[in-house]
């Protein structure tokens, strides 16, 4: 079974890969673009709910960081949210200018946030909990079947 | 354990990277209006005075000044470190090198030695302060991934070009050129370029070129062994440069051929990439492939040609590739700085990152830059296209100057008002 870091990495460079479909998509259509919108904010919401209701928490109650770099994850998913919101609503108004502002804002956002992610936290998650590993990727991974 | 990294109030306050950033058009500026008042024959020699001060104010002024406001911000997020007492380090460094490299241009341009003192002292102990500052942060970092490495050789070769440099000034200062002075001028100009400039961008690459573009990542014998390979190359080279300086074309072949591989590399991840953004940071991604490519086959053609086209190889890497970089960087980094640091702060209600800078104008930007490029490289050939060049490239730089002055007077006059939302839940004191 993958790690921690490998399971949580790999849904981050899934995400990239339909975030650049839709843009993509987008580019020829924005009309058309929207079930690929809604797929990867779907499943930019999965991720979240991922980190936020499994291995945020697991992390938090082995470390006792509840205040640290989880909560401040947990801030750029909100700012990250919001950006969903102005990616829904520029698609209602078929802006296309307003719509790539967003994407774009969101991708240097999403991938600065990634890299947090991917070099410190996930290492550190992997550390503290490598013997629970299995299990949390486990929850994660029904998380995902939900 | 580096948690710094994870926390929004880790980013260093935005006057830090900001100070920088705007300062460095401005030295394009001085370069610029220094090349209109010379004439092309002077310039075609690298040791005159006048080159050595145009060199220098885009060198320093530009891509050190920009180079260094990114390390601030960046380290954060690559390293999961922060420079300690970050807000006094930088503006003593940024003091430091403003003023140097002012004294520097001013001193030597009117052989004032007493500014040329100050000049070597400054620029030295602005670089030692930031090169250390960094080298401290980055200490204790435990997952020391290609792009640390890269930087950390980058800043390594930094210092070393620092001290060669400031050599080179006390020379001119106490007017006493020693026998050694065009050896230490040719190693700290191919070390800084290569190795300061060069391997911090080859590093910087493997991370944003897969993440800002989704383009495919760099293979893993890049992000292991090329850094390290280039750096072998380039003490290869200083080595037989001292002693079998017949063979010094082995070593130059060697760092030619990665950064030529490099260049290319970036070209076909690009063509390769999922995003199909075309922007113009991807217009000065590719305009820098394309130079890099040239000036590296220059860069060994010219040992056949008594160095007669070492200049043109400098304006190929030095303006073409490292600016073309910087600048791309620049469109990217600047916006989103701005973007971030309002919203963290609860401004929901702003421009998007791509409304901050008008694309017509930077395209327009770009395109003054590359003919201006184009222009000082005929320049050689057909003189009278210098002082027109000059006039493109100052015009460039001033309006590169105007769109990062938007976003950041955008981002005062919002700060001006009360935030949208209420983010006293956070710990935001390092943001605002």
């Amino acid at each position: 079974m993958n790690t921690i870091k490998e399971y949580l990495t790999t849904d981050h460079r899934k995400c990239d890969a339909i975030f650049a479909k839709m843009e993509e998509e987008a580019g020829s259509s924005l009309e058309n673009s929207r079930i690929l919108v809604e797929e990867f904010i779907s499943d930019m919401q999965h991720h979240f709910a991922m980190e936020e209701q499994v291995m945020f928490p697991e992390f938090e109650q082995k470390t006792g960081m509840t205040q640290g770099p989880t909560e401040m994850m947990r801030q750029e998913h909100t700012q990250m949210r919001s950006l969903f919101t102005q990616l829904m609503d520029s698609l209602n108004e078929n802006n296309s200018d307003r719509f790539f502002g967003t994407s774009e804002t969101l991708m240097i956002l999403l991938q600065q946030h990634n890299m947090k992610e991917e070099q410190m936290l996930y290492p550190m998650a992997q550390q503290h909990l490598s013997a629970e590993s299995d299990r949390i990727v486990s929850m994660m991974d029904s998380l995902a079947v939900e | 354990m580096q948690l710094n990294g994870l926390s929004v109030d880790q980013a260093p306050p935005i006057a830090v990277p900001l100070r920088f950033f705007l300062t460095a058009p401005l030295f394009g500026i001085i370069a610029g209006v220094l090349i209109l008042l010379n004439d092309s024959h002077t310039l075609m020699n690298r040791y005159s005075i006048d080159a050595i001060i145009i060199t220098h104010a885009i060198t320093i002024g530009m891509f050190t000044f920009v180079m260094f406001g990114a390390l601030t911000q960046m380290l954060p997020v690559l390293a999961g470190a922060k420079i300690g007492e970050v807000k006094r380090v930088t503006l003593f460094s940024y003091l430091l090198l403003s003023s140097g490299l002012i004294s520097m241009i001013l001193g030597l341009k009117f052989s004032l030695s007493f500014l040329t003192s100050y000049a070597y002292v400054g620029i030295g102990l602005g670089f030692l302060t930031m090169v250390l500052g960094i080298v401290y942060a980055i200490r204790n970092v435990k997952n020391f991934t290609a792009t640390i490495k890269g930087m950390a050789a980058s800043l390594l070769f930094a210092f070393f070009t620092a001290c060669l440099g400031s050599f080179l000034l006390y020379e001119y200062a106490s007017n006493s050129i020693s026998q050694y002075h065009l050896l230490v001028a040719n190693i700290h100009s191919v070390w800084a370029i290569f190795g300061f400039c060069g391997l911090l961008i080859i590093g910087i690459s493997f991370q944003v070129l897969p993440m800002f573009y989704v383009a495919p990542k760099f293979k893993q014998f890049c992000k292991k062994r090329v850094v390290i390979l280039i750096s072998i190359g380039l003490s290869i080279w200083f080595c037989l440069n001292l002693y079998y300086e017949e063979y010094e074309l082995v070593a130059k072949i060697w760092i030619a051929l990665f950064f030529w591989a490099f260049a290319t590399a970036v070209w076909l991840k690009f063509n390769r990439r999922k995003r199909p953004i075309s922007d113009v940071t991807v217009w000065y991604w590719r305009s820098a492939s394309l130079f890099l490519t040239l000036g590296s086959f220059l860069w060994i053609f010219d040992e056949f040609f008594k160095h007669e086209y070492i200049v043109m190889v400098g304006i190929l890497i030095g303006g073409g590739f490292v600016l073309s970089i910087i600048l791309g960087m620049l469109y990217k980094i600047l916006p989103f700085l701005i973007w971030f640091h309002l919203n963290a702060t609860g401004y929901m209600n702003i421009p998007t990152i791509n409304e901050m800078i008008d694309n017509g104008l930077a395209k327009v930007q770009f395109t003054l830059f590359i003919l201006s490029l184009i222009g000082f490289i005929f320049a050689f050939y057909i003189p009278q296209l210098l002082a027109v060049s000059a006039l493109y490239f100052i015009i460039s730089m001033a309006l590169l100057e105007y769109n990062l002055l938007v976003p950041v007077l955008l981002y005062r006059a919002t700060k001006k008002r009360k935030p949208d939302f209420d983010m006293s839940a956070f710990s935001v004191d390092g943001v605002a």
